[in-house]
């Protein structure tokens, strides 16, 4: 099945955060937030001065109620840190969380062109355009939940998968484990004394 | 070991568990019953069945540790030690039997010429470790602690005896570990620097000689020994590729299992639901085993209490109608996740899916739809980033674990590059398909640069392979349609090397600078779209193939 | 296992070099020269040329 395409109107609010002068120190993020609002659907363009922080998140939230938002784009930080963050946020706000986009203006920008103004806020203009062209063509997905078996197999019977077994069975688990030889031991049971101990193999 | 002969029923070794004696069928003769049979004779019990063969049990699982442990080097190709000539040179495992008081020997400590009992022994580091010439870099971490072991052992049973140590380095690490080694030497144990590069037998006596260069002193010295103990290496288990199909694992360089991450998921197997325990991961001793064995438990324990798992909606979906049934998708799919039959349409398994998207960049029909990372959404991007002013930008794909890690890594660094890139973010750099490359030369860019994880650290086991396979198509349709293959790059950056994404980065906007406006309208027409018309030929064609 | 010669581009430098492949080798490959992964796998070419 593929997702299907929602007919509603496509409404984007989008998000410049400053990051204190993380961001705001090398880019523009007056110019790219007025920019943002020149792109087709965006309804919305905000800046803030730290958009991960609570009173960032709910300007989100608000402008979400308030403007029927329903793409974001969060201008920001990496997605590797805070699309989790944001994903929640926009989930808060009754939005599917991948309806949330996000554009790299710190890590990707401002902190590795710190000496080039215009350059770097061109290209953070650029990373929003790039955002929003995604965010226009977000759907919302559903996680799949798949059940786990309660069983767990340990492959080999040395001394860490002897040890691994016990651990998981007392755990309150079932195990199988499977040994390829006719005793479970290993190595280690070919072994005399073990180090740093001196104590027997087996 | 062949120290000595064991019968054809036999228990494997006293403390074996299950505790029972096993019948070697290669050695019975009970498989043609005139010729014995006995043993089923005098079994009150009946337990004796020739005819039991192995079967095959089928279980459902929630999770998997592998603990497949190791395989010990065989010394034999280092003929220099001369393993297979001289009856006195034994290996450390063989020096575990002689000085076992479970063993052939009753723990008798003597040397296979003679059965006499060697006072000067000496001992070889790093056989089958740390040797780039036959393949075996890395560190076995376990042999010098073992000698050290053996050395104490050894003084400990016959005070008389003289032992030598000969290193490399000592690696003695662990806790308690340098205390063994300092108590060792205070026990006589000489330890010389320097590996012997010949060993030789007198024929008459048995006894070895061997040469060595003391890098210490930086003298030659001739060493005359009873008995010569080579401290062997380990080596990834040979069941190791066999295991690693069957779950779609991979491994590092050395051979052994690959993990999810080297620092924060020592544990985790690539592949949702797979742990890793004691060696087949990596060289370690008992303890690290036990406490690698202790997190694989705790973290399977962990996925079973959930109950439930939630998967990212990232996953592959297969149109029905529009698959060609081709199979192309399933035979590339690292996870095995596309199930696919002759004449049938393929079908994502989405639980297995991981959503590096390289079934959706390998199908040329269009049914392959990677959620939240679509054909749609990846080609706007495209679009929209080189809609303005295309000639002054390097565009760049880069994969969310590795190449884009890098570039946040730069970041973080605060490593100062050109401002001309506009990095889009693919999970995998397989899944950017040949169609979103030429895009980026249509609408005008006049450099592309595709990038990903380094070949070991590919997130997705070993998709980055495909993305090879299609920059190499890619160079090749370039180089037709008279556009300057150099035009497109291909690197691999991981997380960790923001540095060489900075250099990248300088490199490709070097690059864009000898890109003229010339080049990039003749790039504009040159590549566009075939006719839809080859497109149904092509269909046809692949699925008559089939 | 069977190996053969094959040539290869680095297509940042222009380097060009050969090297022994093993059949199924699975291996990243690097400019000897400026270190790029930009490797192109050039057809082999025939004996008869």
């Amino acid at each position: 099945m593929i997702a299907q395409q929602t007919t509603e109107e496509i409404r984007v609010g989008v998000f410049v955060c400053d990051c204190g002068l993380n961001i705001a120190g090398a880019v523009d993020c007056g110019a790219v937030t007025e920019y943002a609002e020149t792109l087709p659907d965006v309804v919305c363009a905000v800046r803030n001065k730290y958009t991960c922080a609570d009173p960032g998140q709910n300007e989100i939230k608000d402008a979400i109620k308030q403007h029927h938002l329903n793409r974001v784009v969060v201008a920001s930080c990496t997605p590797r840190q805070h699309e989790p963050t944001f994903r929640q946020c926009v989930r808060e706000a009754g939005l599917n969380p991948y309806l949330m986009e996000m554009a790299n203006l710190r890590e990707h920008c401002s902190w590795v062109h710190p000496g080039d103004w215009e350059g770097a806020t061109a290209k953070a203009k650029d990373l929003v355009v790039s955002a929003v062209a995604r965010a226009r063509l977000l759907q919302p997905q559903e996680e799949l939940t798949v059940p786990v078996t309660e069983r767990v197999l340990v492959i080999g019977g040395g001394v860490a998968g002897i040890e691994a077994a016990i651990e998981v069975a007392d755990a309150g688990h079932k195990v199988v484990l499977v040994e390829k030889e006719a005793s479970i031991g290993g190595i280690m049971a070919q072994l005399d004394k073990t180090y740093p101990t001196m104590d027997c193999s087996i | 070991m062949g120290l000595s002969s064991r019968k054809a029923i036999h228990i494997p070794f006293p403390q074996a568990v299950p505790c029972s004696y096993i019948l070697n069928m290669d050695d019975c003769l009970g498989n043609n019953p005139i010729a014995c049979g006995k043993c089923a004779e005098v079994c009150e019990k009946k337990a004796i069945n020739y005819d039991d063969r192995d079967e095959v049990i089928t279980r459902d699982v929630g999770a998997v540790i592998v603990a497949i442990g190791l395989d010990v080097y065989d010394p034999t190709e280092m003929d220099e030690y001369g393993y297979s000539r001289f009856n006195n040179v034994i290996t450390s495992m063989e020096f575990e039997r002689l000085i076992c008081a479970g063993g052939p020997t009753a723990g008798h400590f003597v040397r296979p010429s003679d059965s006499e009992r060697p006072k000067r022994i000496g001992f070889i580091q790093c056989v089958g470790s740390r040797n780039p010439k036959i393949g075996r870099p890395y560190c076995s971490n376990i042999c010098c602690m073992n000698t050290i072991k053996d050395t104490l052992l050894h003084e400990d049973h016959y005070p008389d005896v003289e032992n030598v140590v000969f290193y490399q380095d000592i690696r003695a690490f662990g806790k308690s570990f340098e205390d063994m080694f300092q108590r060792s030497k205070q026990a006589g144990t000489r330890y010389i620097r320097g590996l012997p590069g010949d060993i030789e037998e007198d024929p008459e006596t048995g006894n070895l000689t061997a040469t060595v260069e003391n890098t210490t002193s930086g003298k030659i010295e001739r060493h005359e020994l009873d008995m010569l103990v080579l401290s062997v290496g380990v080596i990834p288990p040979m069941d190791l590729l066999k295991i690693s199909g069957m779950l779609t694992l991979s491994k590092t360089a050395d051979g052994f299992f690959m993990e999810s991450h080297p620092k924060l998921k020592p544990v985790d197997a690539p592949t949702r639901g797979v742990y890793f325990a004691g060696f087949c991961e990596s060289p370690k001793d008992i303890k690290e085993s036990v406490c690698q064995a202790g997190a694989a438990a705790s973290k399977s324990s962990a996925l079973l209490n959930a109950k439930q798992i939630q998967i990212e909606a990232i996953t592959s979906r297969i149109d029905e109608q529009a698959c060609a049934k081709c199979g192309l998708c399933a035979g590339i799919c690292p996870y095995g996740a596309i199930s696919w039959k002759k004449g049938e349409a393929a079908v994502v398994i989405e639980a297995a899916c991981a959503g590096c998207g390289s079934c959706g960049a390998t199908c040329r029909f269009g049914a392959i739809t990677m959620r939240h990372f679509t054909d749609n959404q990846l080609m706007a991007q495209v679009q929209g980033v080189l809609a303005e002013k295309p000639e002054d930008k390097v565009f760049v794909f880069a994969c969310n674990w590795c190449s884009y890690a890098g570039g946040d890594m730069a970041g973080i660094s605060r490593i100062q590059y050109p401002a001309s890139n506009r990095v889009v973010r693919t999970m995998c750099s397989a899944r950017v398909s040949e169609e979103m490359v030429l895009e980026a030369f249509r609408c005008g860019a006049p450099v592309v640069l595709v990038s990903g994880c380094h070949y070991a650290d590919c997130h997705y086991i070993n998709a980055n392979r495909q993305t090879v396979a299609r920059v190499q198509r890619l160079w090749n349709t370039l180089e037709k349609a008279g556009v300057r293959p150099e035009r497109l790059q291909l690197e691999w950056i991981s997380a960790a090397e923001g540095q060489k994404f900075a250099k990248v980065m300088s490199q490709m906007e070097e690059l864009r600078k000898t890109v003229t406006m010339d080049e990039m309208a003749h790039a504009r027409e040159a590549l566009k779209p075939k006719p839809k018309k080859t497109a149904k030929k092509e269909a046809a064609a692949a699925g008559a193939a089939t | 296992m069977a190996a053969t010669r094959e040539t290869f581009r680095c297509m940042m430098c222009g380097h060009e070099y050969e090297e022994t492949v093993d059949k199924g080798e699975d291996k990243e490959r690097s400019c000897p020269k400026c270190r790029s992964n930009s490797i192109r796998h050039l057809k082999k070419k025939k004996a008869a040329t």
